[in-house]
């Protein structure tokens, strides 16, 4: 009796809470939603400002470039740690708890300080090229994307299914493509997820080391016209949002019609 | 050996520009060693930068981290699994969301001509009566809370784990109050998490940049913003390596805060497995 009473408040004060709690994060959004409405004349609105931002030719270009960036340095981390992680989770190598440690570096590194050490540190010919941005990325998702893979890998029996494949006369690279892969889907997508998403918004580092890509570009439009950059930020902020929510709602429709 | 890819990646990509960072900091301009650059680090306005910057960090740690930490609690034991995974997604949104976004939204809301700044105006309550303005400390320390306040959710989550219902049960059938149950069972429990989770906050606003330059002009003394300043040539200073002493600095700091939570996070997790 007593714990249904417990729970019917707490059901009350979450409500509340998150109610409370979704007001803070909307408000601002939605303020800023209404801005990109606004037109020079008072109190009307219209869609001008968002023809505006798609007329620009740079729109198209800098969402491209920073997509391109931003899959590169997954693709770069998931080469780098897959078959890391599998080997070390197989082995019980003592380096696992040395890779743990260095994955979690970028935490305690304050991007303004690795913007200096990227700019003092690389050679010339990997400054003069944007590809210097993937791998510098890949550095400052590492943290998430390893923990992401770590998750999916201890949620496996690895050591039979790479036992398994090894007697079926499977290769190292087959093992992993055809076993370790599938069998890890859904954290090796979580993972990808979580990496494109911090390197698509990244700002930091990229403005630092005086690359454009889509954020950085926001800040230069907002120097001729605040309101095509508010309209900007606007996007850029709820395709995220809308991104990830169908995400979060398939994932776990998928998951009950499992269960 | 797939380990030779991540040493080498990591090495070159990360290892490799800190260490540079920390060796130049103790260089003059001609190469000799020196600690001359941490001298002036220590004088103004690099000193005040530093102070700001740790004032930022603790005051937006400290705010967030109540109001996260009863969200998360909330949600974690009394929310549906899928409305746990919109709040999940929401907030790793809402936590990496900075820089001139996010300085947009509050100037829509809350800014000299905001919706919010309008609407509370025509009720009689004028924000900007006083000397409040989004531009100056306490202005971006209201906006780093947006983010702040869902980190800790993020955060915090995980350690709600620990209080299970067994516990909760075994305590009122050993005839403990509710009042007990959460000063004498709970609050232990979720202390360490607790700290953990408010140093590694406290390092976010410390580090944090992209916003605290969208949103002032030079008035705001934070340490990230005088780094970029040196880094862009927007200041100039006669020691060319004293960018250096201060990204070191930082280092120092927000290290002091990450190593401790890092090594709750492990011991919690441990206890967790028991």
């Amino acid at each position: 009796m007593e714990v249904s009473v417990n729970t019917f408040t707490g059901k009350r004060i979450l409500f509340f809470t998150t109610a409370i709690y979704f007001a803070l994060i909307f408000i601002p959004l939605i303020s800023a939603t209404e801005y990109t409405f606004k037109t020079s004349v008072k109190g009307s609105y219209s869609w001008n400002n968002y023809r505006w931002v798609f007329e620009q030719s740079e729109f198209t270009h800098y969402v491209l470039r920073s997509f391109w960036i931003a899959g590169l340095s997954v693709i770069v981390s998931l080469l780098i740690l897959i078959p890391l992680q599998t080997w070390l989770a197989i082995s019980q190598s003592k380096w696992r708890s040395f890779v743990e440690v260095v994955s979690l570096f970028p935490l305690i590194i304050p991007v303004v300080a690795f913007a200096i050490g990227a700019q003092v540190a690389m050679p010339l010919f990997v400054q003069d090229s944007v590809l210097e941005l993937p791998f510098l990325y890949a550095m400052l998702s590492l943290p998430y994307t390893y923990r992401a893979i770590d998750i999916g890998l201890s949620a496996i029996p690895i050591k039979t299914l790479y036992e398994a494949s090894m007697i079926s006369g499977a290769t190292w690279p087959k093992t992993i493509l055809r076993v370790i892969l599938p069998n890890t889907r859904t954290a090796v997508l979580a993972s990808s997820a979580l990496g494109f998403a911090l390197c698509i918004g990244e700002f930091t580092l990229t403005s630092l080391l005086h690359w454009d890509t889509f954020p950085t570009w926001i800040n230069d439009v907002s120097q001729d016209s605040v309101l095509g950059a508010i309209t900007l930020s606007v996007i850029s902020l709820l395709i995220p949002i809308v991104i990830i929510a169908l995400f979060a709602f398939l994932l776990t429709k998928g998951k009950e019609k499992n269960e | 050996m797939p380990l030779l890819p991540f040493l080498f990646i990591t090495g070159f990509f990360f290892i490799y520009p800190i260490l540079r960072v920390i060796i130049f900091s103790f260089q003059s301009n001609e190469g000799s060693f020196t600690f001359s650059n941490y001298e002036t680090v220590f004088t103004f306005p690099y000193n005040q930068g530093l102070i700001g910057s740790i004032k930022i960090g603790l005051y937006s740690a400290v705010i967030a981290a109540i109001p996260g930490a009863i969200i998360a609690y909330f949600v974690e034991s009394h929310a549906s699994l899928r409305f746990k995974r919109i709040i999940a997604a929401l907030n790793g949104v809402i936590a990496n969301t900075g820089g001139l976004p996010l300085a947009f939204m509050f100037i829509a809301a809350i800014g000299k001509n905001g919706a919010i700044t309008k609407i509370l105006k025509s009720i009689g309550f004028d924000i900007y009566a006083g000397n409040f303005a989004l531009g100056t400390f306490n202005g971006v320390l209201l906006v780093y809370l947006y983010f702040q306040i869902p980190l800790m959710v993020i955060v915090f989550s995980p350690a709600i784990g620990i209080l299970r219902r067994e516990l909760r049960e075994s305590a009122a059938s050993l005839g403990a109050s509710t009042r007990q149950f959460w000063l004498r069972i709970a609050a232990p429990l979720l202390a360490p998490s607790f700290l953990g989770c408010l140093l590694l906050l406290f390092a976010s606003g410390f580090s944090a940049y992209a916003t605290a330059n969208a949103l002032t002009v030079g008035n705001v003394l934070l340490t990230p913003l005088q780094i970029a300043g040196l880094l862009n040539g927007n200041v100039s200073a006669s020691q060319l390596n004293l960018g250096k002493a201060l990204a070191t600095m930082m280092i120092v700091v927000s290290g002091l805060a990450v190593v401790p939570y890092l090594i709750i996070q492990r011991r919690v997790a441990r206890w967790k497995s028991v």
